[in-house]
C-alpha cells in the first residue's frame, strides 16, 4: 500500500507493487485460506456444501472471539496463558449462578441468564485485573503471571464444580445463544462475534486507549516519556482480554448446554495461534481485527477440513503446531518484503 | 614522527600524504580504495589509510562517517568489499579478528568485549587461556595479569569482578587486555570518554611509550585538545569518504570542523541571538534518589540556549530526566515559570509546556513499528487537536501531522510510513516534532544530534536557533563539546552528579569546559573513600 505512494510508478510495475503491497498488508493468509478451502473441497466434495460453509463460519466465530481477546494483550507485547482456564472457570461459575436461580429452567429464566452473563463478565474482569495489575504495575513477566492465573482458575473451576459438568442450567441458554438464528438469518455466536469485532475495531482505531495499546506495545518506554499513562492502559488490556474471553465462555457453555470445567484445555494455544497466524505480532504493537478474523477462519477451515477428510486427531495437533510455527516464519518474511 | 608529513597542510584541504605508487614496506598498514557496503548504505567508499610505526594516527569524523567501519575492517571484524589491505608490506587476504590479533593488531572498541561475571584476570586471558593438556594454568595467568597491570601502572586488582567496576576501570581493563600480547598496531576508539584526568594522563604516558617502541596507534576521538596532545596525523572521514589527511600540529579546530562537516564553520553552527528573559526553569539543591544528581542549582531563561556538558554518567542527562519526572527527586526545589513543582510527572510537565527529548530514540523516544503520524501525536493525545474525551480525531491528526512533517522536512513526507524505515536524522525530526505538536516553551534536548548525519545536524541546530529566538528556553545536553560550546549562551559542567561550573561569555572554551570535567575536589573525595573502603585487611 505504502509503496504505491512513493511516486509515479511505471505502469508496468503497478501490478508488482500492488502484489507486494497486498502481502505487506495482509500477509499470505487470504491466499492460503482460499487454497485450503479449494483443496479440501477437491478431496471431499461435501466440503463445498452451503451447510459446511455455514458451519465453518459458526465454528470459527467462537475461536475469533477468543483470539480477539488474546489480541488485546498480544498488542501490548504480552499474552494470556490463563485464557483457557478462565473460560473453564467462568463456564462453571456462571452455570452455577444460572442453575442456582433457575435449576433446569424452573424459575425466573431470564433473570437467571442475565445474572449468569453478568457473573461471567465480572469474574472474567476480575481475573484480568489481577493479571493486569501484576504485569503492568508490578512488572512481573506476563508468562509467569498468566501461568499462575491458569493454575488458580483451573483449581477454582474444578473445586466449584467438584470436577463434574454443571448439568442443570436452563435450556434457553442453548436455544437462544447456540441454536437457530437471530432475526432469522444470523446464528447467535456469529452475531455476538460480529458485535465484539466491531466494538474492538472501534476501540483500537478510534480511541486514545486503543492507540496507546499499539504505542506501548511497540515501545512502552516511549509512551512513558510521552506522558501516556501506559501502566493503566496495559492493565486494562488484560481486563478487556479476560472479559471478552468470559463472553466467549458463555457462548461455549451455551453450545455445550452444560458448565464444563474441562472446556478450556486447548483454547490458549488455539487463540494465540489464530491471532498470530492472522498476523498479530508477538513482539507487540502490530495487529488488526481483520488479522484475527482471517487467522480464526484458517484454523477452523483446517480443523473442519481435516475432520471431513478423516485425518487422525493426533495428526491434527501436529498440523496445527506446524502451522503456528510456519505462520511466524511467514510473518518474518512479510517484514522483509515490507523493508 | 617522520619528516615527510611536515609538508605544508595548513590549508586543511585534501592534502595527499603518500603518493608513492607501490606499497611501502616501512608502513605498518597501507589500505587503498577500501569499500564496504551494508544493505542500503555505503559505509566506506574508496578510502585510503596508512599507519607508520611509532605514530598516532587520529581518525576524525561525525557519527556514521565510517570511522567505526574502518577500524572494524582493520581489526578483521568486517571484510572489505573492495580495495587492498597491506600489513607490513604483505597483502592480507581474508582477515579474521583472531588472525588480526595473532599478527599484532589489537583493537579497543567502545563497546567493551568483557565478560562482566569474570574477574579482570580471567578477562585478560579470555579466549587465549594458558593451559597445559587442557587444564588451565591459573597461577601463571594470575601472575602474568598482575605483572601486566603493574607494568601499565593501572590501579586494578586482577581478582576483581569486572561487572562491579566503574566504567573507567572497565575501560582500563579493556586496554590492558589489548596490550597483554605483543602489539604492533593498537586501535583506541574514544578511549578517554569515560576516563578521569589522571587516568587519561596515564593512558597518554602509555601511548608515548608504545610510540617509542615503534607501535602504530589508530586513535578515534572528537576532542580537539586530545588530538593536539597525542595526534601526529589526522584523517578526516565524512559520509564514508576520506576527506583528507592533515598534520595534527598544523590544523585548526575550524579547519577540522569544516573538513568533517563539509560546510563553513559559521554555516554549521548558526549564530544564535540569545535574548535572556524571565527565568523559565530553575532548580535549587536538586538531588535524585539514585544520587546521580546531587545538590544542583540550575536555571534557564526564556530566549536562551543553555548547554550542559560532562563525562558519560556525570548526571547531565539524569538532571533533565529528573526535571521531567523520570527520576525520583528526594531533595531540592524545582520551579517552572516561578511555580514550584513538587513531584513532576511527564504528563504534567508536558501540560506545563516542558518537554524532554531523550538521547536514545530507539529505546525510549519512538514507537518504531508505528507510523510517523502516531509518533508525532504521541505526547499530545490529551489535546483537542488530536482527541476529545478519549476518542481520536483521525482527520485532524492527519492534517496536523502532515503540516508538522512538512515544516521539519522529514523524508519521506508520507506520515503513514513506519518510523523504523527512516534514517537517524529523520527519526530525530519525528521525535522533535513533539515540540511542535503542542505548546512547548522549555525544551530539554538530550544528545540531540547523536547518530544523525551532518545535514540533519545543521537542521537541528537551526531549529534550536529558531526556538530560542522565538522565546523558548532551550537546554542542550551533549557529549559533543563543539555543539555545547557554539550553541550555548551559558554552559554548565557536571561532574559525578554535582554541578562543577557555570561558564558564560568568553569563558566558554573547550579548555575551560574540559578542566571541569575532572573536578579535583570531588575526585579526591571519591578516591579517598575508595581507598578507605578497600584498605581493610
Amino acid at each position: 500500500m505504502s509503496a504505491s505512494v512513493d511516486g509515479p510508478d511505471l505502469s508496468a510495475s503497478r501490478s508488482h507493487v500492488w502484489f507486494f503491497g497486498f502481502f505487506a498488508k495482509y500477509g499470505f493468509l487470504p491466499v492460503i485460506l482460499i487454497a485450503l478451502y479449494v483443496g479440501f473441497g477437491l478431496v471431499e466434495p461435501a466440503f463445498f456444501s452451503g451447510a459446511n460453509a455455514l458451519n465453518i463460519i459458526k465454528q470459527s466465530s467462537y475461536l475469533i472471539v477468543l483470539a480477539t481477546a488474546q489480541m488485546f494483550v498480544l498488542l501490548t507485547r504480552g499474552f494470556d496463558l490463563s485464557l483457557g482456564m478462565v473460560v473453564s472457570m467462568v463456564s462453571v461459575a456462571s452455570s452455577l449462578v444460572m442453575a442456582g436461580i433457575a435449576p433446569n429452567g424452573e424459575g425466573p429464566v431470564i433473570i437467571a441468564l442475565l445474572a449468569g452473563v453478568f457473573a461471567a463478565v465480572a469474574i472474567g474482569a476480575m481475573a484480568g485485573a489481577v493479571n493486569g495489575i501484576c504485569v503492568a504495575y508490578f512488572d512481573i513477566n506476563p508468562f509467569v503471571v498468566t501461568m499462575g492465573m491458569q493454575g488458580i482458575a483451573f483449581g477454582l473451576a474444578t473445586t466449584l464444580s467438584g470436577g463434574f459438568p454443571v448439568l442443570d442450567i436452563p435450556v434457553l441458554l442453548n436455544k437462544g445463544l447456540a441454536q437457530g438464528a437471530w432475526f432469522g438469518v444470523i446464528p447467535p455466536p456469529v452475531a455476538v462475534c460480529l458485535i465484539i469485532l466491531a466494538a474492538s475495531y472501534f476501540v483500537l482505531n478510534r480511541t486514545v486507549f486503543g492507540r496507546s495499546l499499539y504505542l506501548l506495545g511497540a515501545n512502552s518506554r516511549a509512551t512513558e516519556v510521552g506522558g501516556i499513562p501506559w501502566r493503566r492502559y496495559n492493565m486494562l488490556a488484560y481486563v478487556i482480554c479476560s472479559s471478552i474471553a468470559a463472553i466467549g465462555a458463555i457462548l461455549i457453555t451455551a453450545r455445550a448446554g452444560t458448565g464444563e470445567p474441562s472446556l478450556g484445555g486447548g483454547l490458549v494455544l488455539q487463540s494465540i495461534a489464530a491471532a498470530v497466524i492472522g498476523g498479530v505480532a508477538l513482539r507487540g504493537g502490530e495487529g488488526r481485527v481483520i488479522h484475527v478474523v482471517l487467522g480464526g477462519l484458517l484454523v477452523t477451515v483446517l480443523s473442519i477440513g481435516m475432520n471431513l477428510t478423516r485425518v487422525d486427531g493426533f495428526l491434527q495437533e501436529i498440523v496445527l503446531g506446524l502451522v503456528v510455527v510456519g505462520a511466524v516464519f511467514l510473518d518474518r518474511l512479510r517484514l522483509k518484503i515490507r523493508l | 614522527m617522520g619528516t615527510q608529513d611536515k609538508r605544508d597542510m595548513a590549508s586543511g584541504d585534501t592534502a595527499p600524504v603518500d603518493q608513492s605508487g607501490g606499497s611501502d614496506p616501512s608502513l605498518l598498514i597501507e589500505m587503498k580504495g577500501i569499500d564496504k557496503r551494508f544493505p542500503g548504505v555505503c559505509a566506506l567508499d574508496q578510502v585510503d589509510f596508512d599507519l607508520r610505526p611509532g605514530e598516532v594516527h587520529v581518525l576524525f569524523g561525525e557519527n556514521g562517517a565510517g570511522k567505526s567501519t574502518l577500524i572494524n575492517v582493520i581489526a578483521g571484524s568486517f571484510a572489505a568489499d573492495g580495495g587492498s589491505y597491506m600489513f607490513c608490506g604483505e597483502k592480507l587476504g581474508r582477515l579474521t579478528p583472531y588472525h588480526a590479533r595473532e599478527i599484532g593488531i589489537s583493537p579497543v572498541f567502545q563497546e567493551f568485549s568483557l565478560a562482566p561475571d569474570l574477574t579482570i584476570g580471567e578477562n585478560l586471558f579470555l579466549g587465549r587461556e594458558l593451559a597445559s593438556v587442557g587444564v588451565l594454568n591459573k597461577g601463571e595467568m594470575r601472575a602474568q595479569a598482575k605483572s601486566v597491570l603493574e607494568d601499565l601502572g593501572f590501579d586494578l586488582e586482577p581478582h576483581a569482578r569486572v561487572g562491579d567496576l566503574p566504567r573507567a576501570q572497565q575501560q582500563m581493563t579493556e586496554i590492558a587486555k589489548a596490550l597483554l600480547r605483543e602489539v604492533r598496531v593498537l586501535i583506541l576508539d574514544e578511549p578517554t570518554a569515560s576516563l578521569s584526568e589522571r587516568e587519561t594522563d596515564r593512558l597518554f604516558e602509555i601511548i608515548d611509550r608504545l610510540k617509542s617502541e615503534g607501535v602504530g596507534i589508530i586513535y578515534v576521538s572528537h576532542r580537539m585538545a586530545e588530538i593536539k596532545r597525542v595526534g601526529d596525523r589526522v584523517t578526516v572521514l565524512r559520509d564514508g569518504r576520506k576527506i583528507g589527511t592533515v598534520d595534527a600540529d598544523a590544523v585548526s579546530e575550524e579547519n577540522l570542523v569544516e573538513m568533517m562537516t563539509g560546510r563553513t564553520f559559521d554555516a554549521f553552527f548558526p549564530k544564535i541571538e540569545h535574548r535572556p528573559g524571565d527565568v523559565a526553569l530553575a532548580t535549587t539543591g536538586l538531588t535524585t534518589k539514585n544520587r546521580q544528581v546531587i545538590d544542583v542549582d540550575f536555571s534557564v531563561r526564556a530566549g536562551e540556549v543553555v548547554g550542559i556538558a560532562g563525562l558519560v554518567g556525570c548526571g547531565k542527562s539524569e538532571l533533565a530526566r529528573a526535571i521531567f519526572g523520570l527520576h525520583e527527586i528526594t531533595a531540592g526545589a524545582l520551579m517552572l515559570y516561578g511555580k514550584t513543582i513538587t513531584s513532576p510527572t511527564p504528563s504534567q510537565m508536558l501540560k506545563s509546556g516542558l518537554c524532554y527529548f531523550p538521547s536514545d530514540r530507539v529505546a525510549e523516544g519512538l514507537s518504531l513499528s508505528r507510523p510517523i503520524r502516531e509518533n508525532v501525536s504521541l505526547a499530545a493525545l490529551d489535546l483537542a487537536d488530536f482527541a476529545s474525551k478519549g476518542f481520536l480525531k483521525i482527520g485532524s491528526e492527519k492534517a496536523r501531522a502532515a503540516a508538522i512533517v512538512d515544516k521539519l522536512q522529514v523524508v519521506p513526507l508520507d506520515t503513514e510510513k513506519q518510523v523504523e524505515f527512516l534514517s537517524g536524522g529523520n527519526r530525530q525530526k519525528v521525535m522533535l516534532s513533539r515540540g511542535l505538536a503542542r505548546d512547548i516553551n522549555v525544551f530539554l534536548l538530550d544528545e540531540p544530534t547523536v547518530g544523525i548525519d551532518v545535514g540533519a545536524k545543521t537542521e537541528v541546530y537551526n531549529l534550536i536557533k529558531e526556538m530560542a529566538e522565538a522565546g523558548a528556553a532551550v537546554v542542550v545536553i551533549s557529549s559533543e563539546l563543539p555543539e555545547v560550546l557554539h550553541l550555548s549562551n551559558r554552559v554548565y559542567v557536571m561532574h559525578r552528579g554535582y554541578l562543577a561550573a557555570e561558564l558564560t561569555g568568553e569563558d566558554i572554551t573547550e579548555a575551560n569546559v574540559l578542566a571541569h570535567f575532572f573536578d579535583r575536589d570531588h575526585e579526591t573525595e571519591e578516591t579517598s573513600s575508595k581507598i578507605s573502603e578497600g584498605s581493610g585487611p
